[in-house]
């Protein structure tokens, strides 16, 4: 009854091709911003920001990173995680090298080495395919990680093995380090989350994005359609690592701190993976969906049972969770393989007939 | 030898459209797969503006000349000239780029896009907006996306598909699927279409619809058209000339009569007790 | 440097032999392993085509659950039967409940769901027997313990372990067994039929569903082994998973469906690694195990994409 798009017409191509064509969407993304950019800030407490909201975001825009390479250019990477060690790194030896440019250029700028790299690494993906590029990706991720260990260069010799972000200021507010505000970091994540994710969407609607969907779909009639495939998916691992990078980067600047090389190991790359595959492979809002979903599970699992008077145990909670994303993962993939984003359209196709059921 | 001979002749057996310029020669072509020879010295020649039938029994070799023609296989021996120029070994792409279109035997749509979107694809070598102008969308981008869509829609109101135009192609019948084919090989504007079997598993309707277009496009843009099929009532209405080919050879060539009155085709056909 | 790199490292296996013996014989143990963990790979994926990245976690399962029992009390040999037991229930469940409603999917589908099946066991077994390393029962099973030490006349001595004799032998008889099994049996008969054509298998009736099972089951078992000789050699952890994971460049020599392809490729890898690390890991500071095998693999699948035993794939359209 309300979300119907019966009467809007288009009268013009520019109209049919924008992000959301109907108008009821249109006015669930402007109150989804709005919620975002002023209601959350008004109303959460520093627990929430920063427990909850921020790493959403990172999470989500590294998930946009993955769903870029393997949703829509279809190549499976299972070493997201080490690309975003590369992003954290980088950035954390361009703000040691330039401690007076602004970190967020920095952050922006650590991306472009994920994208150098994840390149590199993409290079065998002309010649293979599927699993085997799967292992290409693991190489990536076992002998980046070695890298974080075995470079103390990386980690400016410090002691402990582990990179600590510096303070730094940004027009006179602290962004990263311990001091920085978590509200100062919401900001910084959630705008750099929302203007990569806009970006990409506009690539993917345009010439670059279906390239990338006809290797995926069916890779030798794109090449036989003009589709330079080496190019075509190496520009996808690039932006995909670019993102990643950067997803990696906001991860230890503005929200943990100070990152060891087992931070960026292949469990960040599975979890991942998983909050595509939830989500749903080839959607973006489903990227934000799958990483809500993943990130906010466990806490949940955590402060339920505590407020219902039942104690359990951390490490159990930590059991349940991984139970539970298992069986939900093997349960989606039977259900509905398309993951969250799917049931989301079911949902509004229903919306659009209701209160009747067809 | 022999097979230099028949490129020689070819000419003369070619009356009705011998005077055309050749828009691709294939001289003495062979072409195996470790021991397995799938095609043995083939030559024959598309004319501008013709379409030109590829017939023969099952495992003839026909689909993998149109691999050839589109760069997909190499052959280990003979040339391809295109419109004059001899071919040097090269990548589907850079077929695509050089204007041969093509459809398949076994539909090859992009199954997760949608109608418009695999009809669009055909135009991506003609867009050349660079990375940072689709990231901003805004501009330039769009302003040549929308110049494409309103191509693309030509298209699709030639082959009267507008119903569903944002429908997946996956959920398409294969009619249709095969139409949208047809559809996304247009969008690339080619100077010669390859249709592998463009009627196969289609109804006496759809394939009536589907001769039409063919010859629409032939007739009304100027497309110069290869084509695979198994139906010959069709083959012999639609086409200028035929080639045909038994067991990877030439059999035959000529206008559709003269093939088929060719006794080497009828026993190809038929079989014979050798 | 160079000579570092080209010249140094044989020099050293020339002038220290019972060193490299010792290195080999390191190698040849662990590539030993890797081909069991391979083994159970490539036994599913003949069968189905499903790519079972829970292999390694199903190791790990089978050596907790056996530890596990033996913990509460279960004598050893019992706690191997009820091991096993529990092996074929998993199998059964893992047919029933993943693959059976996932026939038909894109491979990528079924990677995700054994994914998502490797998730769940981890949490699984941590949930019931407790996320610390335990101790394998080798001695209560009846596994050799002690090493012997040959000597090289004044060269030094290299020193066998038992237990990887055992390993060895093991792997050898498990891997005969497994070969007449497949080769001299109605049902691995019907399992070659069912890896060459699903459909084909089903229409002459031969059932799906057990077929799955079964190879589940009999990868549970070579899992099984593989715990039991693995957790010996170090402990029963969830870091074996981490390991697990080189079967995949061993899988890619050896290709995805060859018995003696996952036995060569174990042993290529487990050789290339030992001898990498000792003798040039140490020039960029050591470690490079963790990543070694991939880059091997890698090299070998920008030759020879298809694998050693693999046939070479002509494209078509």
């Amino acid at each position: 009854m309300f979300y119907r798009e019966a009467g809007q017409f288009k009268t013009s191509y520019e109209a049919d091709q924008s992000l959301f064509p109907i108008r009821q969407d249109r006015i669930g993304i402007a109150v989804l911003l709005l919620i975002a950019f002023v209601l959350i800030p008004l109303t959460a407490n520093d627990f929430f920001l920063t427990s909850i909201m921020i790493p959403f975001l990172v999470f989500s825009l590294a998930a946009i990173g993955l769903n870029v390479l393997t949703g829509f250019a279809g190549q499976l990477s299972l070493g997201s995680g080490a690309f975003m060690g590369v992003g954290a790194y980088a950035a954390y030896k361009l703000t040691s090298i330039f401690p007076d440019v602004n970190v967020i250029f920095l952050v922006l700028v650590s991306g472009f080495f994920s994208a150098a790299i994840g390149a590199v690494f993409g290079l065998p993906s002309l010649r293979i395919k599927g699993l085997y590029l799967a292992v290409t990706t693991l190489a990536a991720q076992f002998f980046l990680e070695w890298c974080f260990i075995r470079i103390p260069w990386l980690y400016n010799y410090n002691a402990s093995g582990a990179i600590e972000i510096p303070k730094r200021d940004m027009f006179g507010i602290t962004v990263s380090g311990a001091e920085a505000t978590p509200l100062a970091r919401y900001f910084v994540v959630l705008a750099i989350t929302v203007v990569i994710a806009l970006l990409v969407a506009n690539v993917l609607r345009g010439r670059i994005g279906r390239s990338w969907m006809m290797i995926r779909d069916m890779d030798i009639a794109a090449e036989l359609m003009g589709i330079r495939p080496l190019q075509t998916k190496l520009l996808a691992f690039g932006v995909s690592s670019y993102i990643c990078g950067v997803a990696g980067a906001m991860m230890v600047f503005f929200w943990l701190n100070a990152a060891e090389p087992s931070s960026y190991s292949i469990t960040l790359s599975f979890q991942i993976l998983f909050m595509v595959i939830l989500g749903g492979l080839g959607s973006l809002g489903g990227s934000f969906m799958g990483a809500a979903f993943i990130w906010i599970l466990p806490v949940f699992l955590k402060f339920i049972p505590g407020t219902l008077g039942i104690d359990i145990p951390a490490e159990t909670v930590e059991h349940l969770t991984f139970m539970i994303v298992g069986a939900l993962i093997i349960f989606f993939l039977i259900v509905e393989p398309h993951g969250f984003a799917r049931l989301w359209q079911i949902g509004k196709q229903k919306l659009r007939v209701w209160p009747f059921p067809y | 030898m022999n097979a230099i001979m028949t490129s020689e002749e070819m000419p003369q057996v070619a009356a009705p459209t011998a005077e055309r310029e050749d828009l691709l020669r294939v001289d003495n072509v062979s072409l195996s797969f470790g021991g397995v020879k799938a095609i043995t010295d083939i030559s024959f020649d598309i004319k501008k503006g013709e379409i030109r039938a590829i017939i023969g029994p099952n495992g003839a070799g026909k689909t993998s000349m149109l691999n050839v023609i589109n760069g997909f296989y190499h052959p280990q021996v003979g040339t391809i000239t295109w419109q004059g120029q001899v071919r040097r070994k090269m990548k589907p792409y850079e077929a695509a780029s050089q204007g041969i279109a093509r459809t398949f035997q076994n539909v090859a749509l992009f199954r997760g896009m949608t109608t418009l979107d695999n009809i669009m694809s055909g135009r991506s070598l003609k867009m050349r907006k660079n990375f940072f102008w689709q990231m901003m969308w805004y501009g330039p981008a769009r302003e040549e996306e929308i110049e494409h869509r309103k191509k693309v829609e030509e298209i699709i109101d030639f082959l009267e598909i507008q119903a569903i135009r944002k429908t997946p192609v996956g959920r398409l019948p294969y009619g249709l699927q095969k139409r949208v084919e047809l559809g996304r090989a247009l969008a690339m504007e080619p100077d010669l279409l390859l249709l592998d079997e463009p009627m196969a598993g289609m109804n006496l309707e759809e394939k009536a619809d589907m001769s039409r277009f063919i010859l629409d496009v032939n007739q009304e843009f100027g497309t110069t058209i290869a084509l695979i099929e198994h139906d010959m009532g069709v083959v012999m209405d639609l086409s200028d000339r035929v080639v045909v080919l038994d067991y990877g050879k030439k059999i035959a060539d000529g206008p559709p009569e003269e093939v088929q009155a060719s006794q080497a085709v009828i026993d190809a056909y038929l079989g014979v007790s050798h | 440097m160079l000579y570092d790199i080209f010249i140094d490292p044989f020099v050293q296996m020339v002038t220290m032999p019972d060193f490299f013996l010792q290195v080999l014989w390191e190698g040849f143990v662990t590539g030993i392993l890797y081909a069991l963990i391979a083994l159970g790979f490539v036994l599913i994926f003949k069968a189905s085509g499903v790519f079972n990245f829970a292999q390694g976690i199903m190791v790990v399962f089978a050596g907790l659950t056996l530890v596990g029992l033996h913990e509460h009390g279960i004598p050893a040999y019992l706690a191997l039967l009820l091991t096993i037991v529990v092996m074929g229930i998993l199998a059964y469940g893992i047919e029933r409940v993943v693959m059976r409603p996932l026939v038909n999917q894109p491979d990528i589908i079924l990677l995700m769901a054994t994914i998502g099946l490797t998730y769940f066991l981890v949490g699984f077994g941590e949930f019931v027997f407790g996320g610390e390393p335990k101790q394998m029962i080798a001695e209560q099973l009846g596994l050799p313990t002690g090493s012997t030490a040959f000597e090289m006349g004044e060269r030094g001595l290299v020193i066998l372990q038992h237990i990887d004799i055992a390993a060895a032998l093991i792997a050898i008889i498990m891997v005969t067994a497994l070969a007449i099994f497949f080769n001299k049996t109605r049902i691995g008969r019907a399992l070659r039929a069912v890896a060459d054509d699903h459909q084909a298998a089903l229409s002459v009736g031969i059932s799906l569903n057990q077929i799955w099972a079964i190879v589940w089951f009999a990868a549970g078992l070579v899992a099984l082994a593989t715990g039991i000789m693995w957790g010996a050699r170090s402990d029963v952890s969830f870091a074996l998973e981490i390991v697990a994971f080189k079967a995949l460049p061993v899988l890619i020599l050896g290709g995805f469906t060859s018995i003696p392809g996952a036995i060569i490729g174990g042993l290529i890898i487990g050789f290339g690694e030992k001898i990498g690390e000792i003798y040039w890991g140490g020039l960029v500071g050591g470690g490079i195990e963790s990543w070694l095998a991939y880059i091997i693999a890698l090299i070998f699948l920008l030759f020879r994409p298809q694998g050693l035993f693999g046939e070479k794939i002509i494209e078509r359209v």
